[in-house]
């Protein structure tokens, strides 16, 4: 068979392998079809930190130029930040320079159209019929404009969450923070947001120069260094960025890696204590949402994964707080999109006003074990050991909105095959660690007999 | 029509129409792969799409593996200057030179400074026909650097090479037109470092060409009017990337840019003498020049990268042609309008001459050209038919149809920049130059119906 060229064009945008699948040529077609898609106007120019960002990003400039566009260069920011000022300038869009938490060897570009939201479905779908019709709306020479840096563009950012949190009440707990920005894009904006709020820091892997000291998912396996920082540095928390930074996962004081969806669940349980109304969350989120829900009385609504789907269900019900149990916390009150610096703030928040320590606020979610897991499979295999699974366990209680999932009365499993790589994702929550292990294994080996006979 | 064309020095042709952002780094990473490792330098002229052109000539160059050095905007002629400087891998430049503002063009410079040779101009289509380009993994960013004032080590060359003491001794008042592009406000440091009163228009980069930026007559009437109301020495009307050069004499007289040539090889042949090299095109004038300072003329096909291939080959001592093009071979293998405008300088000062006494030496002959809109897949046919018209003369077909005729001599070729058939014709008298161009066009235009 031959090989499969890596490139995966998804709802999230485009990423492949540097050299092999996503060239130039690609991101400028892309560029081009983008600029012919939203209409000559201001888009903003983001990346993050790999090598291959200013290759890619001068293709990108070049198809926006070449359609009219007038790009405004924003440099490395985090993707929050840049979806951010993308509304606040009221650009047509923006086009980011990213592959999050891929390995270092893969880009991608993520495409953020008006308002600052990311392009919708039926959006995603028109934009790529323009790509593959390859008929892009070149402008004459004289309509054609000159890239605009714009240096310190993160700074409204950071003014606007300071402007909703109660600046004044964290402050006076002089909070010693360990903060590992993944050597990411934020690594610009979170030391500062610390220091506007008065913390002590200890700031680890903040160097920009595009090598990641560890795997950007701030999952506990990649957080050993931050842990024992923690402790060194006898810190109260300790915060962990994705590179993109649009994602937050907590230490504790006693340097224990507490899991990326107890940020979402502590973000909810503040935001609620404060305000009521509804919460939207994707399918993968902890059981623990529900509980919190239901002790404020206040609905939550279930979405598929993908942020575009837990903010459309957000703005369309109203929701006060919501996001994604991999540490994707949403606040309207900022933007409507996945931020790792306003989850800071609002945990920072929640730590000053409580009074206490991180660990005890969150023994209270402990009761739950969310265990994540993936397996290779090529893209179509993936999708029809799906359908299979879904005929098997028709009878159980299923959402078939994104994947699988099957629910049982204080457990649950989700299959879904990713959008961004060819692979598998499993998650399974339960009462017991054990029990949710023994779940995924379960499932992991149903899916590679379906597979084989797939085959 | 959609109007793309190739030759060896590199690619041209409408933006937005068939220089867009995959073409240009299509062959930019074609070039990148052709490259050995190293650094590459970029540079543009002035135009509103250099930046386009620019950003994905650098992507491309980038993913190669290429270190990129950014000179912004910048002359083709300092652009190959620096790439021997720089030992750089090679270089691009971006300019679409005398074609009017709605071109660009990509032109590849190898690492001696000159427009890649035939085997080197050959290899790179294949390169690009066959697609498969040497894209790196990029673990590590190739650097791209921007360099502020590139032109100044190359200005501080330049005049090193000219007899500048003299030419400042001699105080010229001298008006410039770079038509807006890579060459304006780089004149005003050029001029002043050879002590000139300087009268300059269309002096910003701005990429607004108040006329097409061809060097010649009719775009020269500003500069005239300018030389006459000021009582300057001369002046000088450049093409959008400063590497050809027009003159008008001290009278407000516009010269033909025909005359560019054979007024520096007067005066550059005394110092090194040698060979002349230049194109079938080019007018009979040179042979003049060249027969009263003992040397050959060599005649080669069109365009800037034969003329400076024979120029090596041959040990000639400058090449150019009637386009207003020059190079000289002890300053760089490239046409170079500011060392072309510096040794008129020299000329005049050295030889305390006005240019029109410096022209008046040089017999007169009277030069027609036209040129006629031809679907490129027509073009050579039609000029091989044209042999027809010429039964017993004799011809050179080493570029088109070059016809030497008692008392004239008609050449009549495809471009090899748009999708046109040039005719020219030269004779000492003008009506016998008309006629010939007239019988040619006519000819030309009932085969195309």
């Amino acid at each position: 068979m031959k090989k499969r060229l890596p490139l995966k064009v998804s709802i999230s945008g485009v990423r492949g392998i540097i050299g092999e699948s996503l060239t130039p040529q690609i991101a400028a077609r892309f560029a081009s079809a983008f600029g012919t898609y939203l209409g000559p106007g201001q888009v903003l120019v983001g990346q993050d930190t790999r090598p291959s960002g200013t290759m890619l990003k001068k293709a990108v400039l070049s198809g926006l130029l070449a359609t009219g566009c007038q790009p405004v260069e924003v440099g490395v920011l985090p993707i929050p930040t840049i979806l951010f000022l993308t509304h606040e300038k009221q650009a047509r869009g923006a086009v980011v320079v990213t592959a999050s938490h891929n390995p270092p060897e893969w880009n991608g570009l993520k495409f953020i159209g008006p308002e600052g939201l990311y392009l919708r479905r039926s959006q995603v779908e028109e934009f790529l019929d323009i790509f593959h019709q390859g008929e892009f709306t070149f402008v004459a020479a004289e309509r054609i404009k000159s890239p605009r840096p714009e240096k310190n563009a993160g700074e409204l950012h950071l003014e606007k969450i300071l402007s909703r949190l109660k600046v004044r009440a964290i402050r006076s707990r002089g909070f010693r923070v360990v903060a590992d920005c993944a050597n990411g894009a934020g690594a610009t904006l979170l030391p500062q947001l610390l220091r506007e709020l008065g913390c002590e820091t200890l700031l680890i892997n903040t160097d920009l120069s595009g090598h990641f000291a560890h795997q950007s998912e701030p999952v506990p396996e990649n957080l050993g260094e931050l842990c024992r920082r923690v402790k060194e540095f006898r810190a109260d928390l300790g915060l962990a960025q994705d590179a993109d930074a649009d994602r937050l996962a907590l230490v504790d004081e006693k340097g224990r890696a507490l899991g990326e969806d107890l940020t979402l669940a502590l973000a909810v349980a503040h935001v609620l204590g404060k305000k009521r109304g509804p919460v939207a969350v994707n399918l993968s989120a902890s059981m623990a949402i529900d509980d919190l829900a239901a002790r404020y009385r206040v609905p939550v609504i279930r979405t598929r994964i993908g942020e575009i789907n837990v903010v459309e269900a957000m703005l369309d019900e109203g929701a006060v707080i919501g996001g994604e149990g991999n540490g994707g916390v949403i606040w309207p009150e900022i933007h409507p999109c996945r931020d790792s610096l306003t989850a800071a703030g609002l945990v920072l928040e929640m730590l000053a006003e409580s009074q206490k320590p991180l660990s005890s606020l969150a023994a209270e979610f402990k009761k739950y074990h969310l265990l994540k897991d993936k397996m290779d499979c090529p893209a179509e295999l993936a999708f029809r050991a799906v359908v299979e699974l879904r005929r098997r366990y028709q009878s159980e209680k299923i959402s078939t909105l994104d994947g699988l999932k099957i629910s049982w009365p204080d457990s649950w499993v989700h299959i879904r095959p990713s959008n961004t790589e060819p692979i598998i994702r499993l998650l399974a929550e339960s009462r017991s660690a054990v029990r949710s292990r023994r779940l995924i294994e379960r499932f992991k080996k149903e899916i590679k007999s379906i597979i084989r006979k797939l085959a | 029509m959609k109007l793309l064309k190739l030759n060896l020095s590199g690619v041209r042709g409408i933006v937005g129409q068939t220089i867009t952002p995959e073409l240009v780094i299509d062959f930019a990473s074609a070039f990148g792969t052709m490259l050995p490792a190293g650094t590459v330098l970029v540079g543009r002229d002035s135009r509103k799409s250099g930046l386009m052109v620019q950003e994905a000539a650098v992507a491309a160059l980038l993913s190669t593996g290429h270190e990129v050095r950014n000179l912004g905007i910048c002359p083709t002629p300092v652009i190959q200057f620096l790439v021997r400087q720089h030992r750089a891998a090679g270089a691009i430049s971006i300019t679409a030179g005398h074609n009017p503002a709605e071109w660009n063009a990509l032109n590849f410079i190898n690492s001696q400074g000159t427009y890649l040779n035939e085997f080197q101009g050959s290899e790179l289509l294949d390169i690009y026909h066959l697609g498969r380009f040497a894209h790196q993994k990029l673990k590590k960013s190739p650097a791209v650097i921007n360099e502020v004032n590139p032109e100044e080590v190359y200005f501080s060359w330049l005049s090193q090479k000219l007899c500048t003491e003299e030419i400042a001794r001699a105080r010229f008042k001298v008006v410039v037109d770079p038509c807006n592009g890579a060459g304006a406000g780089l004149v005003n440091k050029f001029f002043q470092a050879l002590g000139c009163e300087l009268v300059a228009v269309n002096n910003e980069p701005s990429g607004y060409f108040p006329h097409d930026p061809e060097p010649r007559p009719r775009n020269a009437g500003e500069v005239a009017s300018l030389v006459r109301a000021t009582g300057a020495n001369l002046g000088f009307l450049l093409n959008s990337d400063a590497s050809r050069i027009a003159l008008v004499t001290e009278t407000g007289e516009t010269l033909s840019e025909e005359y560019t040539l054979p007024v520096v090889a007067g005066y550059y042949l005394q110092q090194q003498p040698g060979p002349v090299i230049t194109s079938l095109s080019t007018s009979r004038m040179i042979e003049a020049v060249a027969e009263k300072h003992g040397v050959p003329v060599i005649r080669t096909r069109v365009g800037q990268s034969a003329l400076i291939q024979v120029m090596l080959q041959e040990d000639g001592a400058l090449a150019g042609e009637g386009s207003g093009g020059v190079a000289l071979r002890n300053f760089q293998p490239a046409f170079d309008g500011f060392a072309v405008m510096g040794l008129v300088l020299e000329a005049m000062a050295v030889q305390q001459k006005k240019l029109s006494e410096l022209v008046r030496v040089i017999p007169r002959y009277h030069i027609v050209k036209d040129k006629i809109v031809c679907p490129p897949h027509r073009l050579h046919s039609l000029v091989a038919e044209t042999r027809k018209l010429y039964p017993r003369a004799e011809v050179n077909s080493l570029d088109g149809l070059h016809v030497s005729l008692k008392d004239a001599w008609v050449h009549i070729r495809a471009s090899s920049t748009e999708p046109l058939i040039r005719i020219i014709a030269e004779s000492p008298s003008a009506t016998r130059a008309q006629l010939e161009v007239d019988k040619v066009v006519a000819f030309l235009n009932r085969l195309l119906g």
